[in-house]
């Protein structure tokens, strides 16, 4: 009985694949081990950048105008909210509340739409670590070494291995 | 769970590379070209569909549940893997060719408004299969004595209610070569997906069978209550799948 219990729960216990791939690329300028910003810049795979660039790009000239960049902001960006941005900012090992987003930015290139955006706050990147995944596990969220773009410290990118959930992290040195 | 998580970590990895190299591929089809690059696009579409369908999803949990808890055999387990198979990558066509020359613009929300509809239509369905398989195996309870054969229809239902909700996978691919202009590869390359993901459902259902056949022999006799076991799991799943799509 016990492998039918293992096998169903291996089955059912996460619903979905992964059908949209966003790497993420992350950009920061750390000072005396401490940043007050961090740049993400999310970019969504080409297939699923053609059905937004469908949805978005009104009129159709491949460039994301002021209108089109708001009218993304409010449709498909703000509801990431409601997924903590597949974003966990730890700091001594707990999770904060993650940061009011700024500056955000759509673009296309290379057909694939990439949102930049910024969080502020005091970062200390000793204690630091900043975790990507999607617990739904409909998102792959992609955080590889050479996605960093870091100055001033030395940050690394390794996968994280928890129950249910798997997705990148990012530690400073 | 170490191992299991570790494992769709790198199934994932390997479909973020095949989502890659088919989006390239695809587009860089041209007429020079056209042949080679097209049986290339098919024969990634069938090893993406193959490896997209080892992930967890619901039409391998009910094929894995329906056939743990049914005696049958490997040739059925094959024909239901492909009939979902098969459902899945017609009902994404016609969803997808529908939404994009009918409804045009606002693909997006259209795409999830529906795909919620489908997935809230499946659920009733998966249900209605968990009823009918906790009746029929209180039926078999009570006629102990003789011998049933299973109605093909709990089969065929299997298969529908797992395969009507499309493949968004399959859906994805689609759209994205009907807006290349591409679209006879477009439907080629959504049935050489769905025969690879036909591969892997069948796989779970011969498994499924392989465990049924095991445990067999201590509940001799008495496999009604696997069957009620199993229907009782497919009725969970069912309203699993309705409360998540509501």
């Amino acid at each position: 009985m016990k492998k039918y219990l293992i096998y169903f729960i291996f089955t059912i216990s996460l619903l979905a694949h992964p059908h949209t791939f966003i790497d993420v690329y992350l950009t920061i300028n750390v000072k005396d081990g401490k940043t007050n910003s961090i740049n993400f810049k999310w970019k969504i795979d080409e297939m699923t950048s053609t059905m937004l660039i469908m949805d978005v790009d009104s009129d159709g000239n491949g460039k994301i105008s002021s209108k089109e960049n708001r009218f993304i902001k409010n449709n498909y960006f703000t509801v990431f909210e409601d997924y903590n941005f597949y974003t966990y900012i730890k700091v001594d090992g707990k999770v904060i509340p993650f940061p009011k987003t700024k500056n955000f930015k759509a673009t296309i290139e290379n057909h694939r739409v990439c949102y930049s955006f910024d969080i502020e706050g005091d970062f200390n990147m000793k204690k630091t670590v900043i975790e990507v995944g999607d617990t739904d596990f409909y998102v792959a969220m992609m955080l590889k070494q050479e996605f960093l773009n870091i100055s001033g410290a030395k940050a690394i990118a390794t996968g994280v291995d928890n129950d249910f959930y798997y997705g990148y992290k990012v530690e400073f040195k | 769970m170490q191992y299991y998580s570790q494992l769709m970590q790198l199934l994932v990895s390997y479909q973020y590379e095949l989502n890659r190299y088919i989006s390239t591929t695809i587009r860089s089809l041209n007429d020079e070209n056209s042949l080679s690059t097209s049986l290339l696009i098919l024969g990634i579409a069938f090893i993406y569909g193959l490896v997209h369908a080892i992930g967890p999803g619901h039409g391998k949990a009910l094929v894995a549940l329906y056939f743990t808890s049914n005696k049958s055999n490997y040739k059925k387990a094959f024909k239901m893997g492909y009939s979902i198979a098969i459902i899945h990558a017609i009902s994404a066509l016609i969803f997808t060719f529908s939404i994009f020359f009918i409804l045009k613009t606002m693909f997006r929300q259209n795409f999830n408004q529906l795909s919620d509809i489908a997935m809230q239509i499946s659920a009733v369905m998966i249900i209605s299969v968990g009823l009918y398989l906790i009746y029929e195996a209180f039926k078999s309870k009570n006629e102990k004595e003789k011998i049933l054969i299973k109605s093909q229809k709990s089969e065929t239902a299997v298969a529908f209610s797992a395969g009507v909700v499309p493949c968004p996978g399959v859906m994805t691919i689609v759209l994205f070569c009907i807006v290349l202009g591409h679209y006879t590869l477009g439907i080629l390359a959504a049935i050489a997906m769905s025969i690879g993901m036909g591969l892997t459902i069948s796989l779970a259902g011969i498994f499924s069978i392989a465990l049924n056949k095991k445990a067999g022999g201590f509940m001799e006799g008495r496999t009604y209550i696997l069957e009620m076991i199993g229907g009782g799991l497919i009725l969970l799943l069912g309203l699993f799948l309705l409360m998540g799509s509501l």
